[in-house]
């Protein structure tokens, strides 16, 4: 049982289950590194350039790829003409869906598998052709002069239009591609037992990743075997995906992408354009590089898409709430990618609430498909639920904060079985948050604000939410090595994609054998030389790895201590490792170091391996959170400007405290995009393509844009049920809560609701005027 | 990808005009806007002239009568940061240093700030629209929340993207250009072209003339100069309302008023509607509403852009309630 709950980062994978390695070691009661604020392991190479990305590999003999897409939202490709291209300087490779090297090769987008160069194009930016020449330059001129004949067909990409019938029709079988509903108690029942029942609308906008390194490869062939250097997430992904395309055993295929700038979510497969680099370098005899352009990417490379959430909810006076209907449509874009997935999973399982309904509609439109995009579908949710339990408080003159404590579930109501919590710390994140924050202070001082009634108004408003996912679980293995001079390789299938994962299991493999992290030498994301990870996603790496890595350290020292037994002609259970020594209970000046045990001496290394054991039987791991802000709105201009923010994050044991924090910091960055700038624009009533597709007209947030002062509060509770090491997952309920309290500080601001994300200068002087109209 | 082109860098500005007058050439600056239109095919020019090395047209002069003269290849940041643009007219500096973002302002040019092509999305992708030879300005139907909601008669809709040239154009700047028929110099307020005159040109400016200096008559005693621009995001990020005010105060009384829109025209829109209910006025609270009105009177609004309306009134209202606490501070 790999998990309780099918998770997006392995959906569509092949997961093997290591063994399960029976009792877990205890739990840490005190630590020596584990959880100090440890700078980065890989800092200096990160930082003076020196480490090797995927888009710095340079390889002798190499050559660029670039792919032609296809310009319209909707068309059929009638006729490709190659001739000129194949003709110009430094072409050297051409493939289109006639190719003969193309034929019978498949594409899958989820569950549905089409023909890689498919000749139905459904979105603007579907591969039509590739070419590989000697320059970057000479491969995009060499794409630009293929000439396509297309047909251009009607296309719908409103997701709000796309179920009428009128509409154009993105797949055959129609533009409605799942329809899930879930339901517990008795709504109807629900809402009669209410004192107050409120129902409103929320719309989010597509957001767009904007990973800072580009999507992309570098492919090489040697003989019948291909490595694939991949910007990526998860290597063993990449290397699947690229094998069943290509139709090779998984052995002939190597993915490697030690380092990688990001991803996000939209790098946990491979694209398309991986498995087009190998087949480029393979025609054309050459390594091949393949680096998206950014408006690549922002057309083919993911997205968070949009959605409307209709909440319907009741409460009682004393604070109970009695049901909740949620009712979502979103467009998983012309391919499934899960358009609505888990945008619900809040209303379902954050507050108690006896009575739940939710109805989620994944729709088709002629625009690039999603990816998973940093929680997906949680900050979406907490948009439309943490407004509208904002909305219930107000209504019953209740403090949001305490309506919030009224409702700490313990239990995780929506699974089966309704199965508790290792840990909630919900309520500590509420009670200290509010404390740190200064909440009820800081409400009256901020009414004493408003009261002089000039153009600027302040707001204080928060958020809470838990994440679906972040208990990690099995597959994994991890081996620790180590070398007779004492020193450490730790190596491990997963990838670090920027969060630190590296820096910590190096603290938590030193905290177990006695020895400083800097001595430990970590190996990583390579499917030749690593063993089997998912990938980086679902914030569930540290709680994945750790306790692997925690396991084989502890298994090279059951090694090392039978090795040792021999040495020092005592029985093995009389043996204590204690710091990088192995002392005999009874006597402690009988001691060896573990360098002088002579069978490493002899064999040169020693092993340990770890699995990752089960999760608790019947118990589920979360993360909690709440987030806090503060901001003021200019109500004459419209713009909104971000006094403070305040991150309380429940994620079980913090393993480094500088990594923990910069998750927070760079979640609550992200968040205030979600919340304010970034949306993606379609020509929705011309054309029906991107008309947004570079960083000036995509707003990202910029420094500017961020408050000074952002603050990370961890709870830090013991929870060691949750596995070995304690920890859960955190880089994703980061992002969570923030675009919902900031509308909830908008509010108090303003007095208006702001229900459609992300609120611009424009949406706040667009509802402004309306109520002043109106 | 880059087209290919050939690239001349005289140190002489008779040569650079000499050069840019053969052929279709493009001439550059800072680089900061051709490059892009280059690339997006905007331009396509085969042959670069740089002007940058011509280092007479760089940095800010103190004129006889009391005004300045900035040279064209003046960085954004350099009019930001010099003290005679902050004594005289601060509110050309607070307009230069709103100007995109650090970089951008580090190695963009007053002459190509003043010259730079609009911003709107169609243009700069692929859509081949009116204003790139197109028959069809697909703004006016499409997605228009940053377009132009005055002076656009529903021919182009875009608005013009220059932070700097309203303060210039209020404050009654001069630019002084020389080209091959020799030099002549034309009122910022005259340099942009509506659409209603030539949908094509951004410019009145002749193939190869080039701009060489930006005079800046002498402040009048009692100037008031500001500049405010609303954006979607406080940096890298033009103006969806903008103003730039010269207020000759007497006392308390605005006794000549240039009020000039950003963000809000296909050129810098001058206000006259504005302009007329203010002069003659003391900044009460009934004139400030009257002028805020005044102000958007006429605009045109399209579907996607009405906030511009208010955001245009509210934005006026903040600005002219600050010249007010000014005048009394
Ligand atoms: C992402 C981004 C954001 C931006 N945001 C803003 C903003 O918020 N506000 C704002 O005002 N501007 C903004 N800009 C525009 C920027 O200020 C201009 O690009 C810059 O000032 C142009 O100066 P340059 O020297 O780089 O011009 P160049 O790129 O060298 O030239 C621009 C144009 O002007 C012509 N030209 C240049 N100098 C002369 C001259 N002396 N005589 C005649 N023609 C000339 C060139 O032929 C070219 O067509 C932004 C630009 C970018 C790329
Ligand atoms: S507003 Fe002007 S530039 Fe934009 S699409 Fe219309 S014609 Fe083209």
């Amino acid at each position: 049982m790999a998990t309780r709950d099918k998770i997006y980062y392995t959906e569509g994978l092949p997961v093997p289950e290591t063994p399960d390695l029976g009792t877990q070691p205890a739990f840490w009661k005190k630590t020596d590194l584990v959880g100090k604020p440890i700078p980065r392991v890989d800092a200096y190479e990160r930082v003076s350039g020196t480490a090797v990305y995927p888009s710095d590999i340079l390889l002798p003999n190499m050559i660029y790829a670039a792919i032609l897409r296809c310009p319209h939202p909707h068309a059929r490709v009638k006729k490709i003409d190659i001739a000129e291209a194949g003709k110009m300087p430094g072409v050297r490779a051409v493939i289109t869906g006639d190719s003969k090297e193309a034929k019978g090769v498949k594409w899958k987008y989820r569950d549905m598998e089409v023909p890689l160069f498919d000749s139905h194009c459904r979105f603007e930016g579907e591969v039509v052709a590739a070419v590989a020449a000697d320059s970057w330059y000479q491969a995009r001129d060499a794409a630009q002069a293929i000439k396509v004949d297309y047909e251009v067909l009607p296309f719908v990409v409103d997701y709000e239009r796309s179920l009428d019938v009128s509409v154009p029709r993105v797949q055959e079988k129609g533009n409605l591609l799942s329809e899930d509903t879930y339901s517990r108690g008795d709504v109807e029942k629900g809402f009669a037992e209410a004192d107050i029942v409120l129902e409103q609308t929320y719309h989010t906008q597509c957001e767009l990743h904007t990973p800072l390194e580009l999507h992309g490869c570098v492919a090489n062939w040697d003989g019948d075997r291909l490595t694939v250097w991949e910007s990526s997430q998860g290597v063993f992904a990449v290397q699947s995906r690229v094998a069943e395309a290509l139709n090779l055993p998984l052995s002939k295929v190597r993915a490697s992408g030690h380092y990688m700038g990001g991803g996000f979510g939209s790098k946990l497969w491979p694209g398309k354009y991986t498995v087009i680099s190998a087949m480029l370098a393979r025609k054309a005899a050459r390594p091949v590089k393949m680096l998206l352009s950014r408006e690549e990417t922002y057309l083919c490379a993911g997205n968070r898409p949009a959605g409307t959430m209709r909440i319907k909810a009741g409460v009682r006076k004393d604070g109970t709430i009695t049901a909740i209907d949620f009712d979502c449509i979103g467009p998983s874009g012309a391919y499934p990618a899960g358009g609505v997935q888990l945008v619900d999973w809040l209303a379902r399982d954050l507050y108690l609430c006896a009575n739940v309904r939710t109805r989620g509609r994944d729709v088709l439109i002629n625009a690039g498909p999603a990816r998973p995009f940093r929680a997906p579908g949680h900050p979406q949710g907490a948009w439309a639920l943490e407004q509208m339990i904002d909305e219930l408080a107000k209504a019953i003159d209740m403090d949001p904060v305490q309506l919030r404590l009224k409702n700490v579930p313990l239990k995780s109501q929506a699974r089966e079985g309704t199965p508790p919590y290792t840990s909630t710390g919900l309520r500590q994140c509420l009670e200290k948050g509010a404390e740190k924050f200064d909440w009820q202070a800081s409400l009256e001082r901020i009414r004493k604000f408003n009261e002089q009634n000039n153009h600027l108004r302040r707001g204080i408003g928060m958020g809470a939410c838990l994440w679906v996912a972040g208990g990690g679980g099995p597959p994994s293995t991890v081996v620790i090595k180590l070398f007779r001079d004492g020193s450490i390789n730790l190596n491990m299938g997963a990838s670090d994609i920027g969060t630190g994962t590296k820096t910590i299991m190096a603290q938590v493999a030193a905290e177990e054998l006695g020895v400083q992290p800097a001595i430990i030498q970590i190996e990583n994301a390579d499917t030749a030389t690593t063993q089997y990870a998912t990938p980086s996603g679902g914030s569930k790496t540290v709680p994945t790895e750790a306790p692997t890595v925690r396991n084989a350290a502890i298994a090279l020292k059951q090694e090392l201590l039978a090795a040792a037994a021999e040495d020092m002609e005592v029985p093995e259970d009389e043996l204590e490792y204690i710091g990088d020594e192995i002392i005999w209970s009874r006597d402690a000046a009988k001691r060896l170091r573990i360098t002088e045990v002579s069978r490493l001496k002899k064999r040169g290394v020693m092993i340990g391996t770890g699995y990752r054991g089960p999760n608790p039987a019947d118990k589920v791991v979360n993360p909690f959170a709440a987030h806090f802000c503060e901001l003021e709105v200019n109500i004459l201009s419209g713009e909104i400007n971000i006094i403070r923010f305040l991150g309380v994050h429940d994620s079980g044991r913090v393993m480094n405290r500088m990594t923990f924090d910069n998750q927070v910091y760079g979640g609550i960055v992200m968040g205030i995009g979600f919340g304010l700038t970034e949306s993606r624009q379609l020509d929705e009533r011309q054309t029906g393509r991107l008309c947004n597709k570079n960083w000036h007209d995509y707003k990202l947030p910029t420094a500017m844009d961020v408050p000074l002062e952002i603050t990370s509060l961890p709870i830090e509770l013991d929870d060691p049920e949750s596995n070995n090491t304690g920890a859960k997952g955190l880089g994703e309920p980061v992002t969570i809560p923030t675009a919902a309290a900031i509308a909830n500080a908008l509010c108090m601001a303003t007095g208006v609701r702001f229900t459609r994300a992300p609120v611009s200068p424009m949406e706040v002087v667009r509802k402004l005027s309306e109520r002043k109209e109106g | 990808m880059l087209p290919k082109f050939s690239y001349i860098r005289p140190d002489k500005l008779d040569q650079a005009v000499a050069q840019i007058q053969a052929g279709n050439a493009a001439i550059h600056a800072g680089g900061t806007d051709l490059l892009g239109c280059l690339r997006e095919r905007i331009i396509k020019s085969e042959k670069i002239v740089s002007i940058s090395g011509l280092e007479k047209l760089r940095g800010v002069r103190e004129t006889v009568e009391g005004g300045l003269r900035i040279g064209a290849l003046t960085t954004i940041t350099g009019m930001a940061e010099d003290p005679l643009v902050r004594k005289k007219y601060p509110g050309l500096a607070m307009a230069a240093s709103e100007v995109a973002s650090p970089q951008l302002r580090n190695q963009g040019t007053l002459g190509g700030n003043l010259c730079q092509k609009p911003r709107c999305w169609y243009y700069r992708g692929e859509f081949h629209c009116l204003r790139k030879g197109g028959n069809q300005c697909y703004a006016i139907e499409g997605e228009n929340q940053f377009h132009a909601i005055f002076g656009h008669d529903n021919i182009c809709v875009i608005t013009h993207p220059s932070d700097t040239a309203p303060v210039l154009s209020a404050l009654g700047a001069k630019v002084q250009v020389i080209g091959p028929g020799g030099g002549r110099n034309i009122a910022v307020a005259d340099l942009h072209v509506p659409p209603r005159d030539d949908v094509r040109a951004e410019t009145v400016l002749d193939q190869g003339e080039i701009i060489t200096h930006v005079d800046i008559p002498p402040p009048p005693a009692g100037l008031y100069t500001s500049y405010r621009k609303v954006r979607a995001r406080r940096s890298w990020d033009f103006a969806l309302a903008g103003a730039a005010l010269a207020l000759v105060m007497d006392g308390d009384r605005v006794v000549r008023a240039s009020i000039v829109f950003s963000g809000a025209a296909p050129v810098p829109w001058r206000s006259r509607e504005a302009e007329q209910a203010l002069a003659g006025n003391t900044l009460s609270d009934d004139t400030i509403d009257k002028v805020c009105r005044a102000a958007t009177a006429g605009a045109k609004p399209l579907r996607e852009n009405r906030y511009k309306v208010p955001m245009f009134r509210g934005m006026l209202e903040e600005e002219l309630r600050k010249a007010r606490l000014q005048e009394k501070a």
